[in-house]
């Protein structure tokens, strides 16, 4: 388990350095990418893990404030505005896979035959939408209120 | 000194509402253009014209800056809009533009000065492309070790990886409409993604698949979007929306295609 922990923060870190690089960051804010991404992954893959069981949703809405949290501290250490590690960091969390069964259902529903499976379709639909739509909707607000909160550091982040 | 010339009323030394009104709004349209939030840009500029004794008011729309300086000493009122350039985001630029501000502002930074630095900083290069290119594929293959894809579909991603993004950065360079070069990239990616399920290499290729398109996932926009909506410049966040929106529907339509060209299909 712990093994596992590790080797996943390993990898959420290599991805989180490759990722910031798409959007330009000055080089100084790399080690400190890494370090949020893995964090807030372990804390989503923790929270969901059988030990505590937690709902996709709250676990998603914690794991990224807590993203949000670590960003807006490492933001006054570092002197780069924490918008900088948000994205990397959140990225493994984008739900890829509701969006693309969502098209799908959305498919099937189009091209359904009869009543019963068009129904089938517009189920998934609607509940691979709206997982999809509700996860995305936590990332954002759990990620993005702690610059709001502290705005006082995430402001004078550059002075 | 310059410092203290700066905020004396002696009209010979100090510098004009017209001035200062050109060069906010050209910095505050590189800003906009590096990635910042309305909320980062509002404060900077408020904060750059306070230190030159100006009052500054600004509308912030999605592809330009309209702004308004306000001389406090001879009342003198200048407005200017400046076209957000499409350099693409660069928080280097965007940490350096901020530093800028609270220079001018703690350190009395001249108005000479202040504008020599912000021409070196909005000239200023990014990393050398193939390390950037490195970087990406690398990052997109350990994307899929986390969503549970073995050494196969890694190797695939990276590859997929490696071509889509050094496809986008060859379009763009050839000044594309940046909707065709997503459709085009995430095409190519799925194509080559699906390669593992076309030869049946590893024992994860749906994973495969669907990790090739996530490096153009365009989230930065999306995280603005909703900055500035908790900002309250509506305008803003919905025209960032509407743009992150359009380019992930490209995305998915290359995404479409690269799937029915080679028959597969996800999960």
């Amino acid at each position: 388990m712990i093994l596992q922990i590790l080797q996943d923060a390993l990898f959420s870190a290599i991805a989180a350095i490759g990722f910031a690089a798409i959007s330009r960051p000055p080089r100084r804010a790399f080690a400190y990418c890494a370090v949020i991404a893995a964090i807030g992954h372990s804390l989503r893959y923790l929270l969901m893990s059988p030990g505590v069981a937690l709902h996709i949703l709250p676990a998603t809405l914690m794991a990224s404030f807590a993203i949000g949290i670590t960003a807006v501290l490492a933001s006054s250490l570092s002197k780069i505005p924490a918008e900088t590690y948000l994205f990397p960091s959140l990225l493994p969390m984008i739900p890829g896979i509701y969006a693309y069964k969502t098209f799908a259902a959305m498919a099937e529903c189009m091209f359904s035959s009869g009543e019963e499976s068009f129904m089938r379709g517009m189920y998934l639909f609607c509940y691979n939408g709206m997982t999809c739509v509700s996860i995305l909707l936590c990332m954002v607000i759990g990620a993005v209120t702690p610059i709001f909160m502290l705005k006082r550091i995430s402001f004078q982040a550059t002075r | 000194m310059m410092a203290t010339l700066i905020l004396q009323t002696c009209d010979e030394e100090r510098v004009g509402a017209r001035d200062i009104c050109k060069f906010l709004a050209d910095y505050g349209a590189q800003l906009m253009a590096s990635g910042a939030t309305c909320i980062r840009l509002d404060k900077n500029v408020r904060r750059i014209a306070a230190a030159y004794g100006m009052d500054a008011e600004m509308t912030v729309m999605p592809r330009h800056i309209h702004l308004t300086v306000t001389d406090k000493i001879s009342g003198e009122v200048v407005t200017s809009i400046s076209k957000v350039p499409d350099t693409g985001i660069s928080f280097a630029q965007n940490t350096e533009l901020s530093r800028l501000s609270w220079e001018i502002a703690d350190h009395k930074m001249s108005y000479a000065e202040a504008r020599k630095r912000y021409e070196s900083i909005s000239a200023g290069g990014g990393m050398s492309a193939w390390l950037l290119l490195l970087l990406v594929s690398l990052a997109n293959a350990s994307f899929c070790r986390l969503f549970g894809g073995d050494l196969y579909a890694m190797i695939v991603v990276g590859v997929a990886t490696l071509a889509g993004y050094y496809m986008k950065m060859l379009l763009l360079s050839h000044k594309m409409d940046i909707r065709v070069v997503f459709m085009a990239c995430a095409f190519v990616s799925s194509v080559v993604g699906a390669t593992d399920m076309l030869f049946s290499i590893g024992t994860t290729p749906d994973v495969a698949l669907g990790t090739s398109v996530l490096y153009l996932v365009p989230g930065i926009p999306f995280l603005n979007s909703f900055s500035d909506m908790l900002y309250r410049h509506y305008l803003c966040a919905f025209a960032r929306f509407a743009d992150a929106l359009i380019l992930t529907c490209s995305l998915s339509v290359g995404l479409c295609a690269g799937m029915w060209l080679m028959k597969a299909s996800m999960f």
